[in-house]
């Protein structure tokens, strides 16, 4: 256990000094990574949480100059900080906190073991796992984290909840989680659709934990309930904070209307530039569907490994959702690894982790040429993006038929290791 | 998409090739699997008809406003509105006689007699004398008797006895509306008598005043539809040419023109024009009276060193008349359009440009060749006036307004042709009076032609969407026509002008309403482009999968 100590400790010390070195020896690389779109979505940007601010310690709506879209409660934290202009300190500070918290709630999600042995399933290849800590450091140093991390984007913040809830739902731990769930939607919305997965693996959890089932229905009811109420009392608290009801259009609105078609690593700006107008609202509404339609079909087929439905969910918001960025990408990509079980059933890791590569390095070179150089054209990052999103796709889909396959392996044993074929 | 290959993958039965083959059949699914896979397929299909088809049905759904498409029609085909301009003509006479009445009654008769166009007639009516007019006659006054000084009379006919010169014979004032007749007390026809001298004179005076006006109504007629025509009268080709060249020559009508100075010069000089009071002395005072018809917004600017355009031929020295000239056919590039900043439309409605071109002394004189003029019209654009100053020294470097004044009359002048204006009467009020009349008519006409074909529009174009705010221009399109037809009948025409115009700008609105447009090239065949590339591949496995569950439930069953 020392020893375990020991090496948290150090990785997260690595960690924190890696991006305090960031900070301070490369001043200019906060306001260059919060400028990037692959970075800073119009939801999520740290520029524009700059502007809200300083209209909200002005005393004038955030949300007038039509730049802010993030939630309220962010702008009496960020106002407390210094001005990032003059000491950027705390802010950096705060969000190497903020990471180092996502990445011991990481931590915990992965002790847990619920990636492999869940209440009702336990896959044949259970030994098979990394150990927290190396999770844990797949996060810290995964270079996506670390730039959203140094561009101060606000989905840091939702990742962290987003772990927490994961990490507190899998211990059980029922008020944590459903205060940690709330806050993530309150920030970003589309976190709402992990909730009954969650659910469930809070109920898995809270059966082990006590060994007596607790009533199903009074148990949804009263998490449901509580839920609602968390979700209600933080946007009492915004409309209070702001004087008005006004936020939600301004923050959610914006998520479900696209009405800011910044370039961005999703599949959604560029069909909504090129879409008939009096289309628009149809597949706005088709898009949305489509994301969200996952949520019940896999929570039903897989109520065996909940953990995995949340962990898939969170790849699905990295593709389908209006403004994605490397944040999300980032969240999935450090999930991925705590089913290290299913890896050796996966067929196309290869094809995925280089079509990421791939696109990592020439997204940045195709936007470049597209807006700075003009020697390219808005198809250039498109095409980037799609296959951005199919490397995505491909882990997704892999990691799904990896799952089925692995409960395959436990309903008919004799079949283990042997090619399967629809029928 | 990784969803659907999850659905389809439950269904892989646990079948080897190698089992398939010393078994046939696979093992049964376990009725777990089964109840989940149809619970999967099932909140796909919810997802889809619950929230999908409800967000379809609403979103693609065409709002049509509703519009009053026969009235529509019928204001189109001229059938509600039969355009007529029963122009009052009050007499004023020395003296309120039964005589008075007679002449009046006579001369009625004659003008009757030789109007040939029944739409447009005159009608004359005793005024009162502002001077002695007083409340009690204003109470007994009954329909033959009008005020004198009533906006709504075309004309005032004051009839004055002298004793000198040839009578009868007629002064028009020209700038009021105002026939001065001059008479012999003997020539007022006694009740007995049929016909007398100075009602005939009278007659043919009014018919001569309002032929050209007569003519333009007659030819705006023509050119409509068939339904006006049958009562038009016929133009000799002579007169429609010559309509046609005018019409042609002046700008199309529209609410607010903007006119634009400019002074151009080839040189450093003249850098400065005193064209802010010129255009007070000389222009404002047209403009005021054309408010009634359009308005007008004004700007100037100078460009300095302003070359001709290469492609045209410099001027030429004529020793004979010691001046530069240019050829008339070089005219047409006089302007050069390339390089001289002249906007073509700066704020809403059309630019009226006039340029004033002052030569370099070297080249002053500056004529047109074949007869010696200075300033030319360019039809449904501007006017040019070259400005050849009497200095032999350099050129001023300032203009003033002595200087402008004949560049401001020639602009006054063609700004009366390019507004249409008619070249006769030579009283301008009475020619402004024409032109609101003409003007009430052609947009009358023009509004229903308009909704004519909305109307039209909404009926071959079923997909195309009709906000309500175009039922509701629309509708305010009909009431004002319907005022302004009205106006008309009742002889009104600065309020018939009025409605007309708001009419017409409420029908260019409901027409050109940009909602409406979008969909107009977007035939029904495009939906399935629209839809199937995305939609196609989504239905098909979720299709798929219904069918095969269908499929197996039914043999089950």
């Amino acid at each position: 256990m020392t020893i375990d100590t020991q090496q948290k400790l150090l990785l997260f010390g690595a960690a924190a000094a890696v991006r305090l070195l960031l900070f301070t020896v490369f001043p200019a690389l906060p306001e260059l990574l919060a400028g990037r779109v692959e970075v800073s979505t119009p939801v999520t940007s740290f520029k524009r949480l700059q502007e809200g601010v300083f209209l909200y310690t002005h005393n004038v709506s955030p949300y007038d100059g039509g730049v802010y879209h993030q939630a309220p409660l962010l702008l009496p934290l960020f106002s407390l900080l210094p001005n990032p202009a003059y000491a950027p300190l705390a802010t950096n500070l705060f969000y190497t906190a903020v990471d180092l918290l996502s990445a011991n709630a990481l931590a915990h999600v992965a002790d847990s073991g619920f990636a492999s042995v869940t209440r009702l399933f336990a896959s044949p290849r259970k030994e098979l796992r990394w150990s927290s800590a190396a999770i844990a450091a797949g996060f810290l140093f995964n270079p996506f984290t670390v730039a959203t991390c140094i561009a101060r984007s606000t989905s840091a913040l939702t990742n962290l909840f987003v772990l927490t809830a994961m990490a507190k739902a899998s211990h059980g731990a029922s008020i944590t989680f459903v205060l940690a769930a709330a806050f993530a939607s309150y920030l970003a919305m589309h976190p709402i659709l992990l909730f009954p997965p969650l659910l469930l693996l809070l109920y898995d959890a809270r059966t082990l934990k006590t060994k007596t089932a607790p009533d199903v229905s009074s148990f949804v009811i009263t998490h449901s309930l509580g839920f609602a109420a968390a979700i209600a009392a933080l946007l009492s608290a915004s409309a209070a904070l702001t004087g008005s009801w006004d936020f939600l259009a301004a923050t959610y609105g914006v998520r479900l209307l696209l009405p800011d078609l910044t370039p961005n690593v999703g599949l959604w700006w560029y069909f909504f530039i090129e879409m008939f107008d009096s289309f628009r609202e149809f597949f706005l509404g088709v898009f949305w569907l489509h994301a969200a339609s996952y949520m019940p079909g896999l929570t039903i087929r897989l109520n065996k490994q909940p953990l995995f439905v949340a962990c898939t969910l969170t790849g699905v918001f990295a593709i389908f959702t209006p403004y994605p960025s490397i944040a999300d990408a980032a969240l999935y990509l450090s999930l991925v690894p705590m089913f290290r079980h299913l890896f050796p059933l996966m067929r196309y890791t290869f094809l995925a982790s280089a079509s990421i590569l791939y696109t990592s390095f020439l997204g940045p070179a195709f936007y470049h040429l597209w807006v700075y150089a003009g020697s390219g054209n808005a198809n250039f990052f498109y095409a980037i993006t799609l296959v951005w999103s199919l490397g995505l796709s491909i882990i997704l889909g892999d990691s799904l038929y990896a799952a089925l396959r692995d409960e395959l392996d436990v309903e008919r044993p004799e079949l283990q290791g042997k090619e399967v074929r629809r029928i | 998409m990784a969803a659907e290959s999850e659905q389809t993958f439950s269904e892989t039965s646990p079948a080897l090739q190698n089992a398939v083959k010393s078994s046939n059949q696979p093992p049964p699914e376990t009725k777990e699997s089964l109840w989940l896979r149809r619970l999967s397929i099932l909140s796909f299909w919810a997802v889809v008809v619950f929230l999908g088809l409800p967000i379809w049905l609403k979103t693609t759904a065409i709002y049509r406003a509703e519009l009053p498409l026969q009235e529509m029609t019928e204001w189109a085909e001229g059938k509600v509105c039969k355009p007529v301009f029963p122009l009052r003509i009050a007499v004023e006479a020395p003296d309120v006689s039964a005589d008075a009445h007679h002449l009046l009654r006579t001369t009625q008769h004659a003008l009757d007699d030789i109007n040939d166009f029944s739409a447009h007639h005159l009608r004359l009516m005793l005024a009162d004398p502002p001077l002695t007019a007083n409340a009690s006659q204003q109470v007994v006054s009954d329909g033959t008797r009008i005020q004198s000084d009533d906006e709504d009379v075309a004309l005032l006919i004051r009839l004055i006895p002298v004793e000198t010169g040839t009578t009868p014979r007629s002064h028009l004032q020209p700038f009021s509306p105002t026939l001065d007749v001059y008479y012999s007390p003997n020539q007022i026809p006694s009740q007995s008598s049929t016909g007398s001298t100075l009602a005939t004179f009278l007659a043919q005076e009014l018919h001569s005043l309002f032929a050209e006006e007569q003519a333009q109504l007659a030819h705006l007629l023509s050119t409509i539809s068939g339904a006006h025509a049958a009562k038009v009268k016929a133009l000799s080709p002579e007169t429609s040419a010559q309509l046609e060249r005018q019409s042609t020559r002046a700008l199309k009508y529209a609410p607010t023109y903007h006119l634009t100075f400019s002074l151009f010069s080839p040189s450093y000089a003249p850098s400065a024009w005193d064209i802010e009071t010129a255009l007070r002395t000389y222009i404002s005072p047209l403009l005021e009276s054309f408010s009634g018809i359009s308005n007008f917004t004004v700007d100037t600017q100078v460009q300095l060193y302003a070359t001709f355009a290469p492609s045209v031929r410099q001027p030429e020295y004529d020793e004979e008349t010691k001046a530069w000239t240019l050829r008339k056919e070089d005219l047409s590039g006089f302007v050069n359009a390339a390089e001289w900043p002249l906007s073509p439309s700066i704020g809403k409605g059309p630019t009226v440009n006039f340029i004033v071109y002052v030569p370099d002394h070297t080249q002053s004189p500056l004529l047109v060749n074949e007869n010696a003029g200075n300033s030319w019209l360019i039809p449904q654009w501007g006017g040019v006036h070259i400005l050849n100053l009497q200095s032999e020294s350099d050129t001023p470097s300032a203009l003033t307004t002595e200087m402008l004044a004949p560049a401001m009359h020639t602009f006054s002048n063609q700004l009366i042709s390019l507004f249409g204006l008619p070249q006769s009467p030579a009283s301008l009020p009475l020619r402004i009076s024409t032109l609101e009349r003409v003007r009430a008519a052609s947009l009358i006409f023009s509004a229903s032609s308009t909704l004519g074909a909305l109307a039209q529009v909404y009926k071959k174009l079923p997909s195309i969407p009709v906000p309500d705010n175009v039922a509701q221009s629309t509708h305010r399109t009909i009431v004002h026509l319907q005022q302004a037809c009205d106006f008309l009948r009742d002889g009104r025409f600065p309020s018939a002008l009025e409605h007309a115009r708001a009419a017409e700008v409420e029908a260019e609105k409901a027409f050109f309403e940009r909602s409406m447009v979008g969909q107009v090239y977007f035939p029904d065949e495009h939906k399935v482009a629209v839809y199937l590339p995305l939609l196609g591949p989504v239905a098909v496995p979720l299709v798929m999968a219904a069918l095969k569950e269908l499929k197996s439930i039914l043999k089950r069953g």
